[in-house]
């Protein structure tokens, strides 16, 4: 037996190796220290400025938004005939950040992927904070947001019900449910960790939050049990999600009779898209945390670059998508599909085509190198550009479809105002708020499960505990 | 006496119980004695709670009251007989304009105007009307009208004004000075009569009719070849073939010319004649847009070319009438001289020949010359009262320097905006000791004037106006709105003053004119009288007039003229199509109406053609410097397809300097204009340089291609007699048809007719209470129109075809708006309309996004709460204002269809077809829209869109539209590339 493994190790290339989960030697003690004492110490200078920054933005974005509220949409660029343009760009592009998350904590957990450990939680941290900051854009977009709450099934007076056969509907059912969910599975998981955090921390005030919402987790064997089984569970409902939310604002576009938008390759596509953009996000956001909390032993090289490998393959996965949108248009002989078409690689927003296309196919192509996809040069440049690019592939999808459709005599251009970039960097501003407010308050990687794969943790093949 | 009453029981427990039992039962109902039953937490019983609770909601609601909007309500103790509250009357009553006069119906709602179409009992107007007719009820209700007169700035009242304008008139009449009257045109015998007494009583009186917009080559052509000033008024109902020498007679004033011209145009079938436009003309006007050919000419070449084919025509000269040799014009194509010249000759009396208004005197002779030599039968030739030219003005500015006058009086004129020289102008009005000042809306000419006194608005006053055979009246459809008086009233006033025994009120002097000059025949006269305020008119004795005798010797010299050309730019001035003179520029309606051809808002950039623009390097909004002798005007360009090379193009009554609405719009033009000049309005060695900086134009359309889209199915007469009808067959869907089981609206849309005038974009915007947004927000693409008129181009930049097509909402069977609405704010009515919650709809936009023909309008911003009396009471009350953040679109007048359908059952009838016109329909001077029942197989639009000519936009899409266009068809006299 032990003799057949080793051999099969030997036959193993390098590549199909396990991951190896850390660096150096960690024990429970020192993961503990490491992860959980962060909340115990004074936040660093560095800290404070960073949080100085992104607050500033999330007010002045929020500031932007009440002047929005005040006077009406009609201080954005939006006009007719482009009737959506930052906001659902920013909708959809803060939805497809939420991607990620979701995807490494429930998918990989479900494969058994134990590499994902170490960045499930940050990942899923980042999924809540990206649907919350899409949540604002469908609530804020329409005309009248006091009335908003029309879009939701609830019993009234009136005996109106929505539109349950509009895409729109679907988008309040697949988001809502998607962040119930999200932030169910994240809470979840955090449960042991606070509670090795109200049972380290000797602040009172401390101890009494980490006390009532570690909801009296004492780690007994049945509190185990009952947690693992849940936590089965929800990745299962959370597996069903990742791949259903984007599908459901696909159908925003895909149902509609918009060149450009009507697609059958939408739904597939915005979701390897909202993975691809996801996935850039993590990486962006873990290259900082690992450096500045000093968790490289935690989060490794080698987890980067297996991201940096799924960057690179729904990349692909975008060229194929791109190359799919002209083929339909030519293919389907369709003049107006082929003029929208036409214009993403060469009308008035063509160089918005060609950024989309070099930022999200070309750039991430350097991956193929496994020196790109180990420095943090390279890597920091991709998911920049990818960022970038999945922004920009929804203005490319969502202005360049709609600045030119059918009758010529309605076409114009559109021209986004200070207001638009306002609430755009806002909710950057509100997303690395939460994230640096999460990084010190709860801990950034889940001890609970990292525990589990250390050394002598687990039960191996053949008895012996490794 | 109270034992002895029988003791009822109400329930078996009451008769069974204690007499303590029985007294707190009876307690119960006892005021005050629940003392005892006191709440042990709060200490005050049940019913004191209830007072409590009672007391506050009264002291809450009292002090909500807001006491500062306190005004006396009183119901009408007798409701006037004709105001039936919910229930619109209308008026007939005539629109004026300077030299025209249109008789319209005002509809009014509970005592107050809120929409005007053509008179339908005229005989020539059949219900239309001109849109600035239908725009100008928005001036009733400007904000800005003067509220009473003024006096050096100051308010003051009537009596006091009478007296300083009667004591200067007085004192001049003693001085024997002179006193200037300045007015602009007018078509009333009433006034004229009224201003002829003024003359006699005072003879120093010097009476200028002056309209500054129309050009003053008409009057003195008529003058020179008939030795009057008279008016041709193009009567087109049976003309084959019209050619336009820069007439552009389409352009929506006359709709009369618009109904007789497309009478013609829309072949029934078997296709076989349509009559054939050939217009050559500067710039691209609307006429020029519908001609089936059409050649870029610049206009100072016009007359020359009318004196070629005059020429070349091969008919006999008039008597006296020389012409030296002329050659065909170079650029024009020899083959389609020969078939000009071919059609003439071929249609001989049907035939005509019109000339605009703009241009110099010898093209108006060249186009009389032809005319006479055709013995056209199209021209009904009306007596034209004899205007003053700039040159008169110019005189007048003369002798008001030397301190000839000793009083002005403006009426209904503007001169310090419209008199070229506006500074000498007014240095030169200085001089005058009593300066008087008449109109609705204060004005630059307003501002140097002492005396300011507001007139009555059209709608609120009284006059007639003479109308070839008809004399039309013109009745108050309101009270005045303010302390004003109309203009006549004033003159009146200063009979009064001079002694002469003056009428009343202008009323009664109309009224007893009437009496005494217009009644004729066996009726009674207040009959007669009520008869004429009913229908609007009444049909005088008035004979046709005969053309006076074609004096031939004038040819010569016009000729010689003629044959001078100029070889820098020339320079076209026309009224603005929708502010004319200036007059309207306070009207947000016209200010925010597209122009028919360039679809820009809010301005008058200069016209120019591509070619020049490119050499020049200048795009859409760049600014150029014009300088015309010495004066300069900085202002945005506009590259015009189909412009002729050399020339330029630029609208009159701009760049207004007072007015809330008008000021700082578009640039003022009258400046470039010399006065010593004959002909005024076209302005020679016009240099042109680019200057610094953009402005950007407030374009509705900025696409003008179909870039090989179905769109717009267009044909000649020729080929079209040779298509052969496609199968009708809708698109598959896997939807299930929508049933409907009584009506089912529809519209078709006859391109052919259509002329693009844009007439149905504001009778929909008063019909439909659509608020307009200003320039900025028309430049972002927030225009609130609900139907616009699409124009593209097709072809060479340099003459491109033009074609029109009115764009509403198609009110598809398979709505692609209705299904992604996710509050159902729009859906789908059981008679097929697609209709719009207002009060549902949150906004999300989807709807529009989903819509092909982008049809729906979005309250991007505010645009209707601010607004309150006097301008809301334009609204009609039948329909919803919307507020921000709700989407709007065309409803197919649904109220109008509630209207007809209430009526019907009130008269136990079905609807007939006929019965519902919408606003657009109604005001459609082509009557190219045609609404009605698609479920009834007998129904005008059902039967019409069965035609061969039938089409849906966008078919391909699978909405099912309702609406069915009918193929544009051209008669071109040369095959398409030649």
């Amino acid at each position: 037996m032990k003799a057949e493994t080793s051999t099969m190790n030997a036959e193993f290339p390098d590549i199909l190796r396990e991951i190896p989960l850390l660096e150096g030697s960690v024990t429970s003690g020192s993961l503990d220290d490491q992860v959980l004492g962060v909340t115990d110490r004074k936040p660093p200078r560095r800290w404070f400025v960073a949080m100085a920054f992104t607050s500033t933005l999330m007010l002045l974005g929020f500031g932007f938004i009440g002047y929005t509220i005040y006077t009406g949409i009609g201080v954005w660029g939006n006009n007719s005939p482009v009737f959506w343009a930052f906001d659902i760009i920013n909708f959809v592009f803060w939805v497809g950040i939420g991607h990620a998350g979701t995807l490494i904590s429930a998918i990989l957990f479900i494969f058994r992927m134990r590499w994902r450990n170490a960045i499930a939680r940050f990942a899923e941290a980042m999924t809540i904070f990206a649907v919350m900051c899409a949540g604002i854009f469908p609530l804020i977009h329409v005309g009248r947001p006091w009335l908003a709450f029309w879009l939701f099934p609830y019993p009234n007076q009136r005996a109106v019900w929505p539109n349950f056969r509009s895409p729109l509907l679907w988008d309040v059912f697949a988001v809502s449910t998607y962040f119930a969910v999200s932030a169910m599975f994240w809470y979840l998981g955090l449960l042991p960790d606070i509670a090795s955090m109200r049972d380290r921390t000797a602040n009172k005030w401390r101890k009494l939050i980490y006390t009532v919402i570690s909801l009296g987790w004492h780690g007994s064997a049945r509190h185990w049990q009952h947690f693992e089984k849940a936590y089965l569970l929800l990745a299962g409902l959370a597996t069903g999600l990742v791949l259903s939310v984007h599908s459901v604002v696909s159908f925003d576009f895909a149902t509609s009779v918009v060149p450009g938008w009507h697609m059958t390759i939408f739904p597939p596509y915005f979701v390897a898209g909202a993975i691809f953009a996801g996935f850039a996000m993590v990486v962006l956001v873990l290259v900082v945390v690992r450096e500045s909390m000093q968790l490289k032993n935690l989060i490794t090289l080698r987890h980067l670059e297996v991201m940096n490998k799924v960057i690179l393959g729904m990349s692909c996965l975008m060229g194929y998508s791109y190359a799919m949108e002209g083929f339909t248009a030519w293919y389907s002989q369709n003049v107006y599909l082929h003029h929208t078409f036409l214009n993403i690689i060469g009308g008035h927003y063509g160089w918005a085509g060609w950024l989309t296309i070099s930022c999200n196919i070309f750039i991430p192509q350097l991956l193929w190198f496994k020196k790109c996809r180990t420095s943090y040069f390279w890597m920091i440049l991709v998911a920049v550009a990818v960022t970038v690019g999945m922004w920009f592939e929804r203005f490319v999808i969502i202005v360049i479809s709609l600045h030119q459709d059918y009758l010529p005599s309605a076409w114009r251009l559109y021209h986004p105002t200070l207001v638009d970039f306002g609430i755009l960097l806002g909710s950057f501003g509100l997303f690395f708020t939460l994230v640096l407010l999460f990084a010190r308050v709860l801990p950034v990687i889940a001890t609970s499960e990292v525990k589990g794969s250390l050394p002598g943790s687990q039960p191996r093949p053949g008895g012996e505990h490794a | 006496m109270r034992e002895e009453q029988p003791h009822y029981w109400r329930s078996l427990e009451e008769r069974g119980a204690s007499p303590e039992a029985l007294q707190a039962a009876h307690d119960e109902l006892k005021p005050g004695t629940l003392a005892p039953a006191d709440s042990p937490v709060t200490g005050i019983s049940r019913r004191n709670f209830l007072g409590l609770v009672g007391a506050t909601a009264a002291v809450a609601a009292t002090a909500a009251c807001d006491k500062s909007g306190k005004a006396f309500v009183v119901p009408y103790t007798k409701r006037p007989k004709e105001v039936v509250p919910g229930v619109a009357n209308f008026y007939a009553s005539t629109f004026p304009e300077g030299t025209r006069s249109y008789s319209v119906l005002v509809k009014t709602r509970e005592g107050r105007p809120i929409h005007i179409t053509g008179n339908d009992e005229h005989p020539g107007l059949k219900g239309k009307t001109s849109p600035r007719a239908l725009a100008d009820i928005l001036r009733l209700y400007d904000p800005e009208r003067l509220r009473g007169p003024k006096l050096q700035g100051h308010s003051a009242t009537w009596a006091d004004a009478e007296k300083v304008l009667n004591t200067a008139i007085a004192n001049a009449k003693q001085a024997g000075k002179a006193i200037l009257l300045l007015t602009g045109a007018s078509t009333s015998p009433t006034r004229k009569a009224l201003l002829a007494e003024l003359k006699a009583a005072l003879p120093t009186l010097e009476h200028l009719a002056w309209e500054p917009a129309l050009g003053e080559g008409a009057q003195e052509a008529a003058t020179a070849v008939f030795g009057t000033s008279l008016q041709l008024k193009p009567r087109l109902e049976n003309a084959k073939v019209i050619l336009s020498l820069g007439a552009d007679f389409l352009n929506g004033e006359d709709p009369e010319a618009i109904a007789a011209f497309t009478s013609q145009r829309r072949p029934a079938e078997p296709v076989k004649t349509m009559n054939r436009l050939w217009v050559f003309e500067g710039p691209l006007s609307l006429t020029g847009s519908n001609a089936d050919q059409r050649f870029p000419v610049p206009p100072s070449r016009l007359a020359a070319l009318g004196f070629a084919l005059a020429k070349d025509l091969g008919l006999p000269l008039p008597a006296g009438a020389q012409l030296a040799s002329l050659p065909a014009p170079a650029d024009i194509p020899a083959e389609a001289w020969r078939k000009l010249l071919e059609d003439l000759r071929s249609a001989g009396s049907g035939a005509v020949v019109l000339c605009g208004a703009a241009m110099p005197a010898e093209a108006h002779v060249a186009a009389h010359l032809l005319n006479t030599m055709l013995e056209s039968k199209c021209l009904e030739v009306r007596p034209a009262e004899p205007l003053a030219g700039l040159r008169d003005l110019e005189a007048a500015r003369k002798d008001m320097a030397s301190g000839k006058y000793a009083a002005a009086i403006f009426w209904g004129v503007n001169p310090v905006h419209a008199f070229p020289d506006a500074e000498a102008w007014n240095a030169a009005l200085a001089k005058v000791t009593t300066r008087v000042w008449v109109g609705l809306l204060e004005d630059e000419s307003a501002a140097g004037c002492a005396l300011v006194l507001p007139e009555h608005h059209w709608l609120e006053a009284w006059g007639d106006h003479e109308d070839g055979a008809l004399l039309t009246l013109q009745q108050p459809t309101v009270g005045a709105l303010y302390d004003t008086r109309q203009g006549e009233e004033v003159v009146l006033a200063i009979l009064r003053g001079l002694g002469a025994a003056a009428a009343e009120d202008y009323r009664a002097y109309l009224h007893d004119r009437w009496a005494k000059d217009v009644h004729r025949g066996p009726v009674p006269f207040e009959r007669f009288w009520q008869a004429a305020l009913h229908d609007g008119f009444v049909k005088t004795d008035a004979k046709t007039l005969a053309l006076p005798a074609f004096r031939g010797d004038a040819v010569k010299a016009m000729a010689e003229q003629a044959r001078k050309t100029s070889g820098a730019f020339e320079l076209m001035l026309r009224p603005g199509t929708q502010v004319f003179d200036g007059r309207y520029g306070n009207n947000g309606w016209l200010q925010e109406l597209p122009d028919p051809i360039t679809k820009a808002t809010w301005g008058n950039p200069l016209a120019i053609s591509v070619a020049d623009a490119k050499f020049l390097g200048l795009q859409d909004g760049d600014r150029v410097e014009l300088a015309v002798a010495g004066r300069q005007l900085s202002l945005p360009v506009l590259l015009q397809p189909g412009q002729a090379k050399g020339v330029l193009a630029l609208a009159l009554g701009y760049g207004r300097t007072v007015g809330g609405v008008a000021k700082g719009i578009g640039v003022n033009a009258f400046p470039l204009i010399d006065m010593q000049s004959p002909c005024p309005n076209l302005i020679h060695d016009v240099k042109l340089t680019k200057g610094k900086g953009r402005t950007q134009i407030p374009f509705t359309q900025n696409h003008h291609r179909m870039d090989g889209r179905d769109l717009v199915h267009s044909s000649s007469l020729v080929e079209f007699a040779k298509v052969k009808k496609k199968p009708a067959a809708d698109l598959a869907t896997l939807y299930p048809d929508l049933q409907f089981p009584e009506h089912k609206w529809g519209m078709v849309i006859d391109l052919s007719a259509c002329i693009g005038c844009s007439t149905c974009v504001l009778a929909c915007q008063s019909e439909n209470n659509v608020t307009t947004v200003g320039p900025e927000q028309v430049a972002k693409g927030r225009e609130m129109h609900w139907i616009r008129i699409d124009r593209y181009y097709e072809g060479s930049e340099e003459n491109p075809r033009v074609v029109h097509q009115p764009m509403l909402c198609q009110q598809c069977d398979h709505a692609p708006c209705e299904n992604v609405c996710p509050v159902n704010a729009t859906n789908h009515s059981p008679d097929g309309l697609n209709q719009m919650a207002y009060n549902r709809c949150v906004g999300t936009r989807y709807c529009a996004n989903n819509c092909p023909y982008k049809v729906r309008r979005f309250n991007f911003l505010e645009f209707t709460a601010y607004k309150t009396e006097p301008e809301s009471l334009v609204y009609n009350p039948e329909v919803t204002v919307r507020p921000r953040g709700v989407m709007e679109k065309c409803t197919f007048c649904v109220q109008r269809i509630q209207d007809a359908r209430i009526r019907a059952k009130a008269e136990n009838r079905p609807v007939l077809d006929g019965d519902i016109v919408p606003a657009c329909a109604a005001a459609c001077p082509s009557q190219a829209i045609v609404f009605g029942d698609l479920k009834d197989p007998k129904s005008l639009v059902t039967q019409l869109s069965r035609t061969r000519r039938g089409y849906k936009v966008l078919e391909e899409v699978g909405a099912r539209p309702a609406i069915t266009y009918l193929a544009d068809l051209k008669n071109p006299a040369l095959e398409v590339g030649e």
